[in-house]
């Protein structure tokens, strides 16, 4: 049997520095980009677990008006984040309950924002949100904001942030209102209240 | 050095797997194996196509009651030679749910079947062809609704030569007794 690292003389294979370099080389980049891909990946997907007690993914979308909104600048306040779709009958039913709530809630420093994840058109999506009486900003949504949230593939899907814009609940699906008021109080109780900035 | 190769394989694998799982994106519509129909060129045949919605959840119709929810629609890619005509769905089902009790909502649950109308050309050439198309639909449950999904489907039809016309009875032929 041929020995290991020996020619068939029993000498000593002459291994060259370079190729090993090389390979080493290749393993540690491999290895990096492994590490790298995996850290990203879950900055960017977050489980449930991963998400909650964390600072919110920060986005910038227009809303209804083509006026840009950014998350972080709501920081101070408390914040409903509610991902919803027009085609979302279940959806419809949160929507009274969110007009009360920000009328109830919003002098204590709570906002609601809700994030169109539509096919529909602008116009249609601000129809819908006139017809249902919304008095929250209303954004126009983005593939890559619904993934940094973990995706959205589940409507309604809701998030509650403390006045740190840190993540403290998630929902899926239609909840009771007493569900959103009760993480709502919390959400207000957390954090820091300070001046929003516009 | 294949040891070295062997692992740096491993942990890339390995890395590659620490990943989140993924949520949950709704339910399959599924469609079952269509019969393969024989149609004469130049005839026109309704092909069925039968689906079945997974169980706890529906579909809106291809009339929903609102503008805002999204129908289901097939669509079915023609041929040079294969003409789709009118594809007829079936009636939905009037259903209130417990997110809105008081509310009608014209849905597909279960099985449903939507027919599609096929008419090969009378030039197309005899034989089996496969037929191609989706099936858009927006699904929902009794608490969430998912964004809408397309469907890709397929179905056979076999091309059958159509009879001559002004055949004759060869017994009646002139030439038959020669």
């Amino acid at each position: 049997m041929k020995e290991r690292g020996f020619s068939r003389r029993g000498l000593p294979v002459k291994r060259n520095p370079l190729i090993l370099f090389f390979v080493a080389a290749i393993v540690a980049a491999m290895l990096f980009a492994g590490i790298h891909a995996s850290r990203r990946n879950r900055a960017n997907s977050p489980t449930k677990g991963q998400l909650i007690g964390n600072v919110a993914p920060d986005f910038e979308l227009p809303g209804l008006d083509g006026k840009k909104l950014k998350l972080s600048d709501l920081r101070g306040k408390a914040v409903l984040l509610n991902f919803w779709a027009t085609y979302c009958e279940p959806c419809k039913v949160e929507m009274p309950w969110f007009v009360e709530l920000q009328k109830q809630y919003g002098p204590d420093g709570f906002q609601i924002v809700g994030v169109a994840m539509d096919d529909a058109s602008t116009e249609d999506i601000a129809k819908f949100a006139k017809d249902m009486g919304v008095n929250y900003p209303i954004l126009i949504g983005e593939d890559s904001v619904g993934t940094s949230y973990g995706g959205v593939g589940v409507l309604p899907t809701t998030f509650f942030l403390d006045r740190d814009g840190k993540l403290i609940a998630r929902e899926f699906g239609l909840q009771s209102r007493s569900v959103f008021v009760d993480h709502i109080k919390k959400a207000l109780s957390q954090g820091q209240a300070v001046q929003a900035r516009k | 050095m294949r040891v070295l190769l062997a692992s740096a394989l491993l942990l890339s694998c390995a890395c590659a797997q620490v990943q989140d799982a993924p949520i949950p994106t709704g339910p399959a519509v599924k469609m079952a194996p269509a019969p393969v129909i024989t149609i004469v060129q130049g005839k026109p045949a309704t092909v069925p196509l039968s689906f079945r919605v997974a169980s706890g959840y529906h579909i809106n119709s291809n009339k929903p009651k609102s503008e805002f929810l999204i129908p289901t629609v097939l669509k079915v890619e023609a041929t040079t030679d294969i003409v789709i005509g009118k594809t007829t769905y079936p009636d939905g089902q009037d259903t209130s749910f417990a997110f809105a009790p008081d509310e009608k909502l014209n849905v597909y649950s279960g099985d449903f079947q939507i027919d599609v109308l096929v008419r090969p050309l009378k030039t197309v050439e005899k034989g089996k062809y496969i037929m191609r198309g989706t099936l858009k639909y927006q699904a929902c449950d009794n608490s969430a609704c998912y964004p809408p999904k397309q469907l890709p489907i397929s179905f056979d039809v076999k091309i059958a030569k159509a009879p001559a016309a002004g055949h004759k009875n060869p017994a009646q032929s002139p030439h038959a007794h020669q």
